[in-house]
Order: C-alpha cells, then structure tokens, then sequence
C-alpha cells in the first residue's frame, strides 16, 4: 500500500502548551483512516495543519511521498486536501452549487458568474453520490445529511486526494448514516485516502481498516481494526480501564410528575406518562419523532396547546422555562453553545444564572456566597481544570455540560431533562456524565433522558418510551429493554405496527 | 476549540486577569496617553481649571453613554437618545416656565424619558423587532414629537433657581459632575452586583440560552431601555439648567458620541459583554480631546477626524490585543 498521505514528526508548540509531540502515522491511498481520541487529544490541531489554518512547530507532511507547504488552507486545497467540518461551513442562502463554487467560482470572461456551467458541473459531482439532490436548490432547503454530501461532492470537484472528516455523523440518523458510509467508501475506491474522526466508536469499527489513537498530543498506536476490541480501543484513548456498570433503579413509587394529554400546536401530541422519584426514564425515538419537542414542552420553553402536568399532585401551568425552574423542573439541552452556555461568562456566572434569587436575596449578589456554592457544586460534578473564573467557551464540552448540570443543583431542581446528554462529549466525560445521572436519581431526582444513541438509554434508563410520530408509541419496562426492541417500535412501519400503537393509544 | 482549551490552561492566572481588568487598563493607558500629548503641547491644560471642565464637558455624554452601555451589553442599541433627551428637555422647559414646581418638572422630565425607554423596549422585547431599526424610527418619532409641541422654537427664560440647581458646585466640582459620577456607582453596582447585572450579561450574550436557564428576557431588554430613557432626560436636565434654554434639536447626535465611549470602554456591540469604568474613561478620552484641540485652536473639522481615529484605533486596538488564539 503506497502512503498517500504520511504525517512525519509532526509537533505543534503554542505559548506554554505542547499540542502536538512527534505524531508520525501514514494513510494509504484508498484507505479509510479513523483518528480516535477524547477532547483535547489533539485531533483537531492534526487536522488544522492539514488543512494549511495552522503551520507545524516541527515535522512535515508529505502526499504521495513527497512533502508538501500546507501554509494556508488555498495551499492545502491545491495540493488535493479537502476538510469536511464538523459544523459545515456553508452559505444556507445560497444554492448548492454557489456553495460548491464557493470562493472560486467559474467565470466567463473573468467577470460574470457562469451560473449554469456551475450547475452543470456540480450536478456532474453530485450525479456519483446523490443525484436527488438538485445543484440550483438553496442549500439551507437540505438536511443535514445532504448538505454533508454536498461538501463530500464539493471535494470530489476539486479533485481532492485527501479527505479529512471531522465528526461527519454527529447529528445524522442511522440510515443517514448508511447512505454516508457508501459515499466514503466511494471515495475509498477512486482512490481517495480519508481521514475519518469521530466519537463514535461503532462507526469507525465499521467503516475504517485502521485507526490511529492518540492522547495528550501523542499518538498511543496505530492499530488494526479488525485485531483490537473497542474496550481495548477506549482504554488507549482514556488511558485507563473504564469500569463497565451495571444498572441499578433507584425509582420509588412515589409520582412525581405526571403528563396526560400533553400535546403542541406541532410536532408533540397526546403524550401521557407518569415519571417517579428516583426514577430515570429514558425517552427513545428517531430525529423528528418529537422528542426534543416533548422535552421543550416538559420544561416551559414552549407552548402547550392542550394537556395537563402535574408535579407532586398539583396542576402546574407552565409559560416559560421561568415558570418551570420555579415548579422544580429543568432542561439541560442538546445543543449546550446555542442554548445552554453564555460564553464569555465564567463557569460561576453560568451556574449561578438560574438561582438569582438564592445568591441575591436583598437585591444585591452576595458574591461569598455563590462563590462557596459554586465550589461546593463543581466540585459534586467534577469540574476540571477547576477554576471557576474561567469563562465556559475555554471548557470542554463535558465541562459545560457538568457546569449546566451543576446549574440546576444549584437551582434546587428535582426533575431534570436530557436531551442528548452526551453529544459531542468525548468517552472519559461520557462515562462521569453517566454517573451524576445515577446518583442524581439515587438522591430522589427524577430524570428523563432522551438520546439517539441505544446504547445510552439502555445503560441509564429504568424504563423507555419509544417515540414515533410525536407520541408514545410503546413503553418498554427494563425486562423488556434491548436495542431491537427500540427500533421495532420506533420505526414506522407497516399496518401490523400501526395497529398496535394505536391499540396502545387507545388503551392509554 | 481544543487548542484554546490547552492554551490557556496554563495560564489561568493571566487569563483571570485578562478577563477582569486588562480592558480597563487598556482604556486608562490611552486616556494618559491623550492627556499627556495635550499636555506637552497645550500650556495650561494641566491647569486644576481645565481639568475640571473637561470633565463637565465630557458629563452629558457620560451620562448616555452609562445607559448606552447597558442597552448595548443587552445586545441591543440606542439610537433615540437625542431626541429623547430633547422631549424630556422642552416638557420640562415649558413645564418651568409656566411656574410648575421644580420638583415636579424635573420627575416629569424624568417620566418623559421612561416612556420613550419603554416604548423602545417594548418593541424590541414583545413584538420582536430589531433594536436597530426600532430606535432608528423613535429617533425621528421622538424628534418630531419635540419639534411638533415646541412649534420648532426653543423654551427660553428657565427660572434662576432651577439653573442653579445644575449649575452648583460640591467641594470645588460642579454638581453636573458629581451626579454622573454617582450615575455611574450606581450603574457599576447594578452591573457587578445585581441579579439584573447578570441577566443583561446573559441576555446580550446567549439569549436563548439565558431562556432556558429561566432569565426573563423582556424585562431584563425593557429595563436596560428605560434606564437609558432616563439618563438621557437626566442629561437634558442637566443641559437646560447649564444653558437655561431648551431646543427641540438639542442632543442632535449624541446617539454617536455615547455609542463611541461605550466602544472604546470595550463594550462589544456583540452583546454580552462592556464596562461601565471603559464608558467613563471612554467618555473623558473623547472629552479630553475635543477640549485639547479646541484649546489649540484646531478647526472642528479635524476635531471631527480626530475622533474618528481614536475610535478605529480603540477598534483596532482591541482587536489586536484579543484577536489571538
């Protein structure tokens, strides 16, 4: 296998801090090429010199045997280095193939657009991957998905011989996922050497031969996929065992909250359950099932058009998160930098946000106070670095995360929403996370947990709903719990399964 | 994200700093700077004398720029400052002239400029529009509404009792003064201490995610509104008692000026983020100036460019000292 791509010696020094120490590893052409590690591990610094956006302390970079100046990322990408991002970087205005063309557009003359040989050429591109997918539609009509695919195609216009993925699949479905899989094993037979980073282990066992770990800016090794387990793979990554626990309830009978009817002029309608103290209840279903709504709901963000709630046996309105906070209950959302973070502001400001009223009882904030309370919760939730000055942006994401949880303890909450609760949180935190979900329940709270991934609901989860269609299509006691039985329920099917949930409904 | 994280982790301590007070020491470097360049080349401007005019010259628009600061830091902005200060100013006026109590003309000046802060609120807040926008048509509103009532003549022959009111002076600085410098203790105290303080960080610098975290979002924008309302009809009481008149144009663009201060002070206008010590520096830098230029008899055209350039060189500034990482 000749080396399309070799990173030799690579190290990145920034002021104080070594990012990158001597990481050599190579990637063949058609090979696809995990790069596994946590948060901080250094992967995205990996890619940015890639990518031409940082230059290397010390090492080089060579394609095809032959090194390479990655100065700027407009050098990267003529010497054949395209960057899928995690977050596109894409103009939803704009149509597929302005995007496509973006930054150097054909011209005729020099001076005008060539709108249609744009489009033709872009429909060309696209043709081999998703030929559904028109080249004139505006790009932010796409899902997700498909605008992922138009970046892949993008690359395939600029020839490109290296493709580095970061976190392709965060926020795709399992069959979008599929459908993405074919596309880059597309890329694999032309040829194309791909780099492929992403949290999800069970992807990159699936889709690439070899996998690169690395931790602390270091590569720990470069191994075979098909000798190694994941356990082994996670324990490289975290450089520790992660004990694997058992699942233990901590549900009372007591009721604590219990929704009848719940629906919204949208997406959620008549949702019924009842969540007990202790109890975790998991909330599975696919993207667009009205999980997420559900949780909105549940938490005051939006509005009800019909139902009813009640906590502890008293009927509760609730017309804003204020009015839920108030009533015990509170969202610890999917998407933490557009609705939980307030960036710029420390980790005690973010925590303290909710509780004004506890930390400034006379009107003004008795900053002592919600210091010592800050330390005594971010020490529960584990903060690291602990330093609670610190503006959250500079924190990890499993750090804002805790900072959040540590919010609503805080806040006195007692029941507790999570959508996505380890989204874009490497495995170390993941496991931690887990574990405050379980002993926030042991200690009386009620939680609910939606996530898309199995594996997370089953581990945390006392029982599950399963969504479909913006309402309760089953619910699934422990007993009953498996991945299989998940998907049975939350995929519309043919009228058998349509008989049975509305057999449920109506028995409801 | 990752390399910001590593980055700074082994500095917490120059990051704290940064955080919390290198902004503020920016601004008060450029202040000496200024004073010390007007210092060399203008005889007298040490002098005890000027220095206290500059800093009633600069009151007023310190005084805006305070309620400026806090609307911007909402993630707003508050074009209609002028012309509220105007309408408060001639309803005042005219109230004093026809022999109404000081005490209530005044508090009626001060009812003037919470209405308009509350109307701007109002339509940002509950129908939604953009700050931007909405103040720009208030501007013209609140212009028009001066212009109307007065007829477009200025309220002349203010009682001598009322000037002196403004025009007093407390251990050797003149009341102007002294009431901005209390103006901005409390604004300072409202910002570090408050849960209000706190909630306009937030709202400015994550709105959706204050809401969440339960913040309530029309009251905290509404609130930053009125009290800019307010300070400027108290810097238009303070301007009428000073000229013993009052225009229907006055405060014609002082909406620039104050957003100016509260900039250099490094308030982003971004939202989330702005100080109130910034403002006041920021407004006695452009104080300073303008009183150094005019003492060397500079044309006010190059007064005009000269504050231009210090607001693309505190721009600047910041963006160079900030930018990195």
């Amino acid at each position: 296998m000749s080396a399309r791509l070799q990173f030799e010696g690579i190290s990145k020094e920034f002021p104080a801090v070594r990012a990158l120490s001597d990481v050599s590893f190579s990637v063949g052409a058609g090979e696809i090429h995990g790069l596994l590690g946590e948060n901080g591990a250094g992967k995205s610094t990996l890619l940015r010199i890639l990518s031409g956006v940082y230059r290397p302390t010390a090492g080089s970079v060579l394609i095809d045997g032959k090194p390479v100046t990655l100065n700027t990322p407009v050098a990267a990408r003529a010497a054949g280095v395209a960057m899928i991002h995690q977050e596109l970087q894409q103009v939803p205005r704009l149509s597929v193939a302005q995007n496509m063309f973006l930054g150097h557009p054909l011209t005729r003359g020099g001076v005008f657009v060539a709108r249609r040989e744009q489009e033709r050429r872009a429909a060309e591109a696209l043709a081999a991957i998703d030929p559904t997918i028109d080249p004139a539609a505006p790009l932010g009509s796409l899902k997700v998905a498909q605008r992922q695919i138009v970046e892949i195609a993008r690359a395939l216009l600029d020839r490109a011989r290296i493709v580095a993925m970061d976190e392709p699949t965060s926020s795709l479905t399992p069959s979008e996922f599929e459908r993405l899989a074919e596309v880059i094993a597309g890329l694999a037979r032309d040829g194309v050497a791909v780099v492929y980073v992403s949290h999800k282990l069970d992807e990159v066992f699936g889709i690439c031969e070899r996998a690169t770990v690395m931790r602390d800016g270091v590569v720990v090794e470069t191994v075979d996929l098909a000798q190694v387990s994941e356990k082994a793979v996670v324990s490289m990554m975290v450089g520790r065992e992660l004990a694997q626990e058992q699942h233990r309830s901590h549900a009372s009978p007591e009721i604590r909250l219990s929704v009848r009817g719940l629906a919204s002029a949208t997406k959620v309608r008549d949702v019924s359950f009842d969540l007990h103290r202790g109890e975790v209840l998991g909330v599975a279903g696919l993207v667009g099932s009205g999980r997420t709504e559900l949780l909105r709901l549940l938490a005051g963000a939006d509005r009800t058009s019909s139902g009813t709630m009640e906590i502890d046996g008293k009927a509760v309105k609730l017309s804003s998160p204020r009015d839920a906070i108030a009533a015990g209950i509170a969202l610890v959302p999917e998407e933490r930098k557009r609705e939980g973070i307030v960036p710029l502001r420390s980790i005690s400001s973010n925590m303290a946000l909710a509780s004004m009223g506890v930390f400034a009882p006379r009107g003004v904030i008795d900053h002592k106070r919600l210091k010592r309370v800050a330390a005594e919760k971010m020490k529960r939730v584990n903060l690291r670095p602990f330093l609670l000055d610190r503006p959250i942006r500079l924190f990890s994401g499993g750090n804002q995360q805790k900072a959040i949880i540590g919010r609503w303890l805080a806040a006195g909450t007692r029941i507790l929403l999570f959508d996505e609760p380890t989204r874009g949180i490497d495995v170390g935190a993941k496991a931690e996370i887990y574990h405050l979900i379980e002993e926030l329940a042991a200690e009386g709270h009620s939680v609910i947990v939606v996530s898309s991934e199995l594996p997370e609901v089953i581990r945390l989860a006392d029982r599950v709903l399963v969504m479909r269609d913006g309402t309760v299509a089953a619910e699934l006691g422990r007993a009953s719990l498996s991945e299989h039985a998940i998907a049975a329920h939350a995929i519309p099917q043919t009228e058998i399964e349509t008989g049975k949930a509305q057999g449920h409904r109506a028995g409801a | 994200m990752t390399d910001i994280t590593q980055h700074t982790a082994a500095r917490p301590r120059a990051d704290f700093l940064h955080r919390f007070s290198v902004r503020d020491a920016g601004t008060l470097i450029g202040l000496v700077v200024i004073l010390v360049v007007f210092g060399a080349l203008v005889p007298g401007f040490f002098a005890e004398r000027n220095l206290i005019n500059i800093l009633q010259q600069s009151s007023i628009n310190a005084c805006l720029a305070l309620g400026m600061t806090l609307v911007i830091i909402s993630g707003g902005i508050d074009l209609s400052v002028g012309p509220t200060a105007a309408l408060s100013a001639v309803i005042s006026a005219s109230m004093l002239v026809a022999g109404v109590p000081f005490p209530l003309a005044i508090a009626a000046g001060f009812a003037v400029g919470l209405v308009c802060g509350l109307l701007n609120g109002v339509l940002v807040a509950y129908v939604g529009l953009q700050p931007f926008i909405v103040t720009l048509g208030t501007l013209s509103t609140y212009r028009a509404l001066a212009l109307i009532y007065t007829g477009g003549n200025p309220v002349l022959g203010l009682p001598a009792g009322f000037r002196a009111i403004f025009n007093g002076s407390l251990f050797g600085l003149p009341l102007a003064v002294i009431i901005v410098a209390v103006v901005a203790l409390i604004a300072w105290i409202i910002l570090k201490k408050t849960p209000f303080g706190e909630y306009l960080l937030a709202v400015g610098g994550n709105e959706e995610a204050a809401y969440i975290a339960g913040v309530p979002i029309a009251r905290t924008k509404i609130a930053a509104y009125m009290i800019s309302g307010l300070l400027a009809a108290l810097a238009a009481q303070i301007l009428i008692g000073r000229l013993g008149a009052a225009e229907p144009i006055l405060g014609n663009l002082w909406e620039l000026d104050a957003i100016a201060a509260a900039a250099i002070g490094g308030a982003s206008l971004m939202g989330g983020k702005g100080s109130v010590v910034g403002t006041i520096l920021g407004a006695v830098i452009l104080g300073s100036m303008r009183n150094g230029l005019t003492l060397m008899n500079v044309q006010s055209f190059y007064q005009l460019l000269a504050t231009g350039l210090i607001i693309l060189a505190a721009m600047l500034i910041d963006r160079v000292t900030r930018g990195r990482g």
